[in-house]
């Protein structure tokens, strides 16, 4: 199937939206999201963007039942490691049910892969659910490493009052 | 002993801080996957886009460590967005060199970040490390990888310059 790859403008940001919703979704997490459109607009599109997005799209005659071309996206930011120096952090990959197994979501994984190399980024890190079997098993073929399993690393978070907390003496 | 100060750090400091990013490495028992240089820390920390902001612990130098250093403590950290809920704080590193612990520097480097106005920070510790993960956990932070089952994933140059290629 057509379909090509492009960074995200201002005007996708309504189906990022619609889509990071329905990857919430697919996760069991929707009752999370609490970042609207406008937040996207803002926080992706401003001078200083907090992140950056690519989006995938078909041509019409492939658009779906909803009439949406497009299908899928992903989010993603520079990061750092004190170990390695300059990273990029691929926070959301994400295509729709119907257009899986047509290489799309490869494309946009190596699209960030290009982007982060073009950056002068030395490793590509994300995070997936351990029951994601199918995702796990994609990423695994592409040469990734489970970071948790083989070096125990845990992700943390601290928020809200636990955040108070923590910066009390 | 609370003689000491935070600040910003300072392109001057980018040797300290590889100094003390290896001795948290070595401490973590991962030293030899350090291969960032002061080159790097000074490029990608002073520049028109940083890729990280740092704070540094200072004491006098009446107070400086038995190898003679007045640059005692840091926090490496970067801004991140949650497609959720929006900007996170990410604390990449964090450490207090070991004789200086115990005199609330770790706590007051807590604080500076807190009031970055973000709602919530992410960091990383290895299972191993007990009392680290103990110090956060009794402090209200959720180990994501034991209860909701993330996996942290990582991908090196050499294979995502294959993935390019494919």
């Amino acid at each position: 199937m057509e379909f090509s790859i492009r960074a995200a403008n201002l005007e996708d940001c309504k189906d990022i939206a619609r889509m990071i919703l329905e990857l919430s979704e697919y996760e069991k997490l929707s009752d999370r999201v609490k970042v609207t459109q406008k937040d996207l607009e803002q926080d992706g599109f401003s001078k200083n963007p907090f992140f950056h997005g690519i989006v995938a799209e078909v041509p019409e005659q492939h658009r779906t039942a909803d009439g949406h071309v497009k299908i899928g996206y992903s989010l993603y930011f520079y990061s750092y490691s004190s170990w390695k120096g300059r990273s990029v952090y691929m926070e959301d990959l994400y295509v729709m049910p119907e257009f899986r197994g047509k290489g799309i979501g490869k494309a946009l994984m190596s699209k960030v892969a290009q982007l982060g190399l073009a950056a002068g980024c030395k490793q590509l890190d994300f995070t997936v659910l351990d029951w994601n079997k199918s995702s796990v098993d994609f990423y695994m073929s592409q040469g990734c490493a489970d970071i948790t399993a083989d070096l125990g690393l845990h992700c943390m978070r601290c928020e809200g009052d636990a955040m108070e907390r923590l910066a009390q003496p | 002993m609370a003689n000491f100060i935070l600040r910003k750090a300072e392109p001057n400091d980018v040797s300290d801080i590889l100094r003390m990013i290896k001795e948290l490495a070595k401490y973590e028992e991962m030293e030899e996957q350090v291969i960032l240089t002061e080159k790097d820390l000074l490029e990608d920390g002073f520049g028109d886009h940083p890729f990280y902001h740092c704070f540094v612990a200072e004491v006098p130098k009446e107070k400086q460590s038995a190898d003679g250093f007045t640059l005692v403590a840091f926090a490496m950290y970067y801004f991140t967005y949650d497609p959720w809920i929006g900007k996170l704080l990410y604390l990449e590193d964090f450490y207090v060199m070991e004789e200086f612990r115990g005199f609330g520097m770790g706590s007051h480097i807590l604080k500076l970040l807190s009031e970055t106005r973000c709602s919530s920070m992410h960091f990383i510790v290895a299972e191993n490390n007990t009392s680290s993960i103990e110090f956060y956990k009794r402090r209200g932070a959720s180990d994501l990888s034991r209860e909701e089952g993330w996996r942290l994933f990582s991908i090196d140059k050499e294979d995502l310059k294959k993935m390019t290629k494919k």
